[in-house]
């Protein structure tokens, strides 16, 4: 049987139409807005589990017991909707004999019969459709708060065109709050210089080899603030192996990677102490190895030289040893407070007293040489430090500077402080012998380590000064030219 | 060869005083080297073997400290390898230090020119195999150091 001819339904097509709509669940009604009569197809009762006749069909049971109550306003609003002609459509949910409240479309249209003012509706069941359509909208969400929290949104490059597309979270990393449309060299602009070209190059390499990337660079937003992200590409290929398609991530990394960086350094810091207790370890063992060995060797001698003369000498150097013994102790001593030290509190402290204390215990030695000594603390005329250290690093820098002072002219010493942002330098210059660096550079503030022909030379000072600065989190440097002088710079904290 | 007349001299390069001193007079008292040059770093000991005053007063051994200031044992040895050639003798050369050092034994083991790496104090008996194999051209044992 046909249903029409051309695009007009015949008369009996109209009775089968009326069957199939019936069972398909599909519902029909019509309410009377003046008689406030209703009609519902049998449907319309199948649709939603009954048999025609098993409820009340009327506009208040439909209202009062079918209706979800949070959609009734979405249903008088589409079925009220005031312009004639248009079919307002709206998402309801009814409640079915079986399975609970059901989501359906209900369809409106307005008709004036004879009988008056008609509204006809349709309704059909979506529940399906719509459940799934939350469950979408919900994935949706859940991705979006995913990319929100991890700070990590998508991107695309369509490599024909080159069209980027971001997510909002990329733009949320960005710190745009337009969604403006970008070109590549635009977002690459938004790396800090050094990581352009490694941009450029990634992408450039994905498009014509294929080639996946992962960096960790940093990155400026558009509110100045320079962070570490990672931006990572995935290239997606076409049946001819070509790329079409850069998809990748884009990450905001910042706190993270600061973490690392932290780490690292704290990691450094660990294994420069660790080798330095191993070369100290070392150095003990040496000195006092060689110590006891040479006080053996002695002993033995002393036993077995039968002239007075020779054992009044192996006793002279006996002696010496014993001495040598005590002064190995004693730096000893020396070194290991300088960790029980640390945990003694930090006072401010006076640059001017504390030099002038120094300065005035050497008199003797800065007289002998000669030396004259200016000194300039108005940068930074205090500090917070441990009162000892700054002490004691005064005394070693002094007294190398009088020990190593030029034999042909009287030493000249300048000693002042530096004030730079949140750091404190001590900058402490002589016109003495001066190292040769390209040499001893290395070994300058090792221990023991002398480089003159200087019977005072004990190669302590300087590693003891190392170690206290750097204790306390500083550092320290030295520039030296032979026969010209020697400039150490300590940056204090 | 007559060994009773060869005289053996020995050269020891070492900044600690007391052991050169040791040295000299434990040498003495046991017979052991006719003569021994002392030279308080590597840099002395060049500048005496590279002077050609001495060419026929060259030590037939050298003892040589690894820590020492001006120039060390190990620049003493590459400053030594590059003049060897010049000197016209064969001079074996002995480490002795203080030094348990696994980095300065191994360099010890490495370098050709070093015989032997002794640790102080040294061992007379071993000092005596050495003055022996020096006067008999003989090989003397070795420490197990090396």
């Amino acid at each position: 049987m046909s249903f029409s001819e051309d695009h007009k339904f015949s008369g009996e097509s109209i009775a089968h139409f009326a069957r199939i709509i019936d069972s398909i669940h599909l519902g029909i009604w019509e309410y009377n807005t003046d008689t406030k009569h209703v009609k519902w197809s049998s449907g319309f009762y199948t649709a939603l589990g009954y048999v025609p006749g098993e409820i009340e069909c009327s506009y208040n049971y439909f209202f009062e017991h079918l209706l979800y109550y949070h959609d009734k306003p979405t249903f008088l609003k589409a079925t009220y909707h005031p312009r004639h002609g248009e079919s307002p459509v709206a998402h309801i949910r009814l409640l079915t004999k079986q399975n609970g409240y059901q989501w359906f479309e209900s369809t409106t249209q307005k008709h004036d019969s004879k009988d008056g003012p008609v509204i006809y509706g349709v309704l059909t069941n979506i529940n399906t459709l719509k459940i799934n359509e939350i469950k979408a909208a919900e994935n949706e969400f859940r991705c979006a708060e995913i990319g929100r929290i991890a700070k990590i949104g998508s991107w695309e490059i369509e490599t024909a065109t080159m069209n980027l597309v971001f997510t909002k979270e990329v733009y949320d990393i960005f710190e745009l709050n337009n969604h403006v449309k970008m070109t590549i060299e635009e977002a690459i602009s938004f790396f800090e210089p050094q990581y352009r070209p490694v941009m450029s190059h990634a992408i450039e390499q994905a498009i014509k080899f294929c080639k996946p990337y992962e960096l960790e660079v940093l990155f400026r937003t558009a509110r100045n603030n320079v962070i570490w992200v990672r931006a990572k590409g995935v290239p997606v290929l076409d049946d001819l192996g070509r790329c079409t398609i850069i998809r990748g991530v884009f990450q905001d990394i910042d706190s993270i990677k600061k973490k690392g960086i932290t780490l690292q350094s704290s990691i450094n810091l660990l294994d420069d102490q660790n080798k330095r207790l191993q070369n100290f370890a070392y150095i003990v063992s040496h000195n006092l190895r060689s110590h006891a060995g040479n006080l053996k060797f002695m002993v033995n001698l002393f036993e077995e030289s039968n002239q007075n003369d020779d054992r009044t000498e192996v006793f002279s150097h006996i002696k010496t040893i014993s001495e040598s013994l005590s002064s190995t102790v004693g730096h000893l001593d020396e070194i290991v407070k300088i960790q029980s030290e640390i945990s003694k509190e930090r006072k401010v402290i006076d640059f001017d007293t504390i030099f002038n204390n120094v300065a005035s215990a050497l008199r003797t030695n800065i007289v002998a040489a000669g030396a004259k000594i200016h000194t300039d603390f108005s940068d930074c005329p205090q500090i917070d430090y441990i009162p000892a250290y700054m002490e004691s690093i005064f005394q070693n820098l002094l007294t190398n500077a009088l020990k190593y002072k030029h034999p042909d002219r009287e030493p000249v010493i300048n000693c002042s402080t530096q004030k730079a942002g949140n750091e404190v330098y001590l900058l402490f210059e002589d016109n003495g012998v001066g190292i040769d660096m390209p040499r001893y550079g290395d070994q300058l503030f090792g221990m023991y380590k002398t480089f003159h022909r200087n019977s005072d030379s004990k190669g302590i000072g300087l590693f003891i000064t190392r170690n206290q600065v750097e204790a306390l989190g500083g550092s320290i440097q030295v520039d030296s030219t032979v026969n010209v002088g020697t400039k150490f710079t300590v940056r204090l904290v | 060869m007559n060994t009773e007349n060869k005289i053996v001299t020995a050269g020891i390069v070492d900044d600690d005083d007391i052991f050169t001193y040791g040295f000299k007079k434990s040498a003495a008292i046991k017979n052991l080297f006719n003569k021994v040059l002392s030279f308080g770093d590597g840099r002395e000991a060049i500048d005496y073997l590279k002077d050609p005053r001495n060419s026929n007063q060259l030590p037939d051994v050298l003892f040589v400290d690894i820590n020492m200031p001006v120039m060390n044992g190990w620049e003493f040895i590459d400053a030594f390898a590059e003049i060897k050639l010049k000197l016209g003798k064969n001079i074996p050369i002995y480490i002795i230090s203080s030094s348990i050092d696994l980095e300065d034994i191994k360099r010890g083991k490495n370098n050709t020119l070093i015989v032997d790496y002794l640790l102080k104090p040294i061992d007379k008996i071993y000092l005596k195999d050495i003055f022996d194999s020096l006067q008999n051209q003989t090989s003397p044992r070795k420490s197990n150091l090396l």
